[in-house]
């Protein structure tokens, strides 16, 4: 096991008698990319803070590249940051803005010339078109580029981003993280990245930490996020959920509803007549008896989405509501409310939930 | 609709009257020094008279003096207020209004009794000292104005943010202030200096109280005498005010946007 490059260690932060942030811990690799996920009032832009120096920890401490941060002032620990409002300084150019580290740290003159220069074209901004702008004179996406040049000039030992791409449209924001994520990977930069958008952290991270009442629920690569969510939290807070509410048989069977899906593994500690919760992902669950399917379940139409390409249903089996998704098939007609069905899965997909 | 105009524009004109009618008379009035003609003389007898030039070129100073130690004790303070001691803004907004209410012979006569030459520190025992005084009660006068333009420049920028912006880009308090907050504050700083300026400029009870020749105590005693010449420099000040109101408007074109304001 490699040395962590960023060593976040029980750190906690109360601010009165409210605990924001309990007992996190957190190794980041050289060069990792690690998202923050979680609601709002998780505590992920509290522990981005602290490591920024922003906010002081009220236990535990901060540990970067070997060195203990915890009591380091902000302008002391080499970081840069990205914030949700861009935060440009208004009375610079955009030149000026992304030299502004650089002229702090006493650079000279023309190595700020040439490094300005370097990132307006890793950010993809002509120099000449843009160099000499203001940031009024700039849009969302651009403003938020030249943030993350001006974060990225001074060359800091991590990159921290608060959310920086929520403040954009749609378009702009699926096209940036992915812009963010290229520059990353091109410097190699330990980044902490903090969003509330599950598809952001899940398209763009190499782990993801999952937030909750500021605890780290779950810390995972997005396949293991999503594939084998470790709380009921994760499970219900990434991607869609069904959950299927059964009564716990003999062997590792449980009784939804009509029908009964035989577990894989037994829950540890389950006894008898004990009520279970199970969890599917929309994607694991089939219309009809699908081939090598192990569990098959009677259920009725309660709901149909046309949504293009793809027709979400929504089926009652037991007391459970069931979405799944099927694709649009011109020959077919979509499934009516009412109609008697059957949905089928594989057990091995069945997540039991704590 | 019309009858809204008409009344409008009714209102606007008395309102009109009210404040420029007493000003024409008086603009009139002091070009009427030589019977028969209306002339410049009494404005060329008041620019021409050496106290005049002392009085004004000594106010200037003093307004000077005064606008520098008012924006190094206001932009820091507003600043820091409004970072990190937010809960404390109404009590300082309270602080700043007590000169508005707190009549100027109250301040100093406060000052005399507490700066007398067998005080603790004998301020008024020396022309300087009674100077650094004065400046001292100019700049309470001019705070409500100074900290009002102040904080209404912070208001229109992230504050926060930004300071926290220049902190994770290596820079300290004094960085911060100089290079971050106060070019983005300038024109509301300006606005609190013109105001100063005109405040200072015309300011009679404080200089006459602690004897320093200043330009307010002098318009007072040409009143006192002579019959054109106050007129004359009554015009003259009210120009310097006006002026000063010129120029805020004149600066303000030039605050730095706010990046929200995209096109």
């Amino acid at each position: 096991m490699p040395e962590p490059f960023l060593s976040i260690q029980y750190v906690r932060k109360s601010f009165g008698a409210t605990t924001v942030v309990q007992d996190f811990n957190l190794d980041v690799e050289a060069g990792e990319f690690i998202s923050f996920l979680g609601p709002s009032g998780c505590g992920k832009t509290t522990v981005l803070r602290m490591v920024a120096g922003f906010e002081e920890p009220s236990g535990g401490r901060i540990v970067i590249g070997g060195k203990d941060v915890t009591g380091l002032k902000p302008n002391q620990r080499n970081i840069g940051m990205v914030f949700q409002a861009y935060a440009l300084f208004p009375n610079l150019t955009v030149a000026q803005n992304i030299g502004f580290g650089l002229k702090v740290a006493g650079v000279a003159r023309a190595e700020i010339d040439s490094r300005v220069a370097e990132m307006l074209d890793i950010i993809k901004l002509p120099a000449g078109e843009f160099g000499a702008r203001y940031p009024y004179q700039l849009s969302g996406g651009q403003q938020q580029r030249v943030a993350l040049a001006r974060a990225l000039a001074p060359r800091p030992k991590v990159l921290l981003l608060d959310e920086p791409l929520s403040a954009l449209d749609a378009k702009v924001r699926v096209s940036l993280r992915e812009e963010i994520r290229s520059i990353q990977k091109k410097l190699g930069i330990t980044t902490i990245f903090v969003t509330h958008d599950q598809e952001e952290a899940l398209s763009i991270s190499d782990r993801i930490v999952v937030m909750y009442g500021g605890k780290a629920e779950q810390v995972g690569t997005a396949f293991e996020i999503y594939n084998r969510p470790a709380t009921r939290f994760v499970a219900g807070f990434v991607g869609t959920l069904n959950v299927l509410e059964g009564r716990l048989g003999n062997a590792g069977k449980v009784q939804v509803g009509s029908g009964e899906i035989a577990l894989r593994e037994e829950p540890a500690g389950g006894r008898s007549g004990d009520t279970v919760s199970l969890a599917l992902r929309p994607e694991a669950i089939a219309l009809g008896r699908r081939d090598g399917d192990d569990a098959v379940l009677p259920g009725e139409i309660a709901d149909v989405h046309f949504l293009g390409s793809v027709i979400r249903v929504r089926v009652r089996a037991g007391d459970s509501i069931v979405s799944l998704d099927t694709f649009n098939n011109p020959a077919t007609p979509p499934p009516r409310i009412g109609d008697k069905v059957e949905i089928s899965f594989s057990s091995g997909d069945v997540m039991l939930l704590n | 609709m019309k009858i809204n105009r008409f009344w409008s524009w009714l209102f606007f004109g008395v309102g009109a009257l009210y404040f420029v009618l007493p000003l024409i008379s008086t603009a009139e009035f002091s070009l009427k020094m030589r019977r028969g003609a209306y002339t410049l003389d009494a404005y060329w007898t008041v620019l021409a008279d050496p106290r005049f030039q002392q009085t004004f070129t000594y106010s200037v100073l003093m307004a000077l003096a005064t606008i520098a130690f008012g924006v190094l004790l206001v932009v820091p303070t507003a600043y820091w207020v409004r970072l990190k001691l937010p809960r404390w803004r109404p009590v300082l907004e309270f602080i700043t209004l007590l000169p508005l209410i707190i009549p100027p012979i109250v301040i100093v006569f406060g000052y005399i009794r507490l700066y007398n030459t067998s005080s603790w520190l004998p301020l008024t025992g020396s022309a300087m000292g009674t100077n650094l005084l004065l400046m001292f009660g100019y700049v309470i006068l001019s705070l409500p104005y100074m900290y009002r333009a102040v904080d209404t420049g912070l208001r229109a920028i992230d504050v926060a943010t930004l300071t926290e912006a220049a902190q994770s880009l290596g820079a300290g308090w004094v960085t911060i202030l100089t290079r971050v907050i106060l070019p983005n504050v300038a024109v509301a700083v300006l606005s609190g200096a013109f105001i100063t300026f005109a405040i200072v400029i015309g300011e009679f009870v404080m200089a006459a109280l602690l004897n320093r020749p200043s330009f307010g105590p002098y318009m007072q005693l040409l009143g006192a005498n002579r019959a054109y010449e106050p007129a004359a420099l009554a015009v003259i000040a009210f120009a310097i005010t006006w002026g000063c109101m010129a120029l805020i408007q004149f600066v303000s074109k030039f605050a730095p946007r706010a990046p929200g304001a995209q096109h």
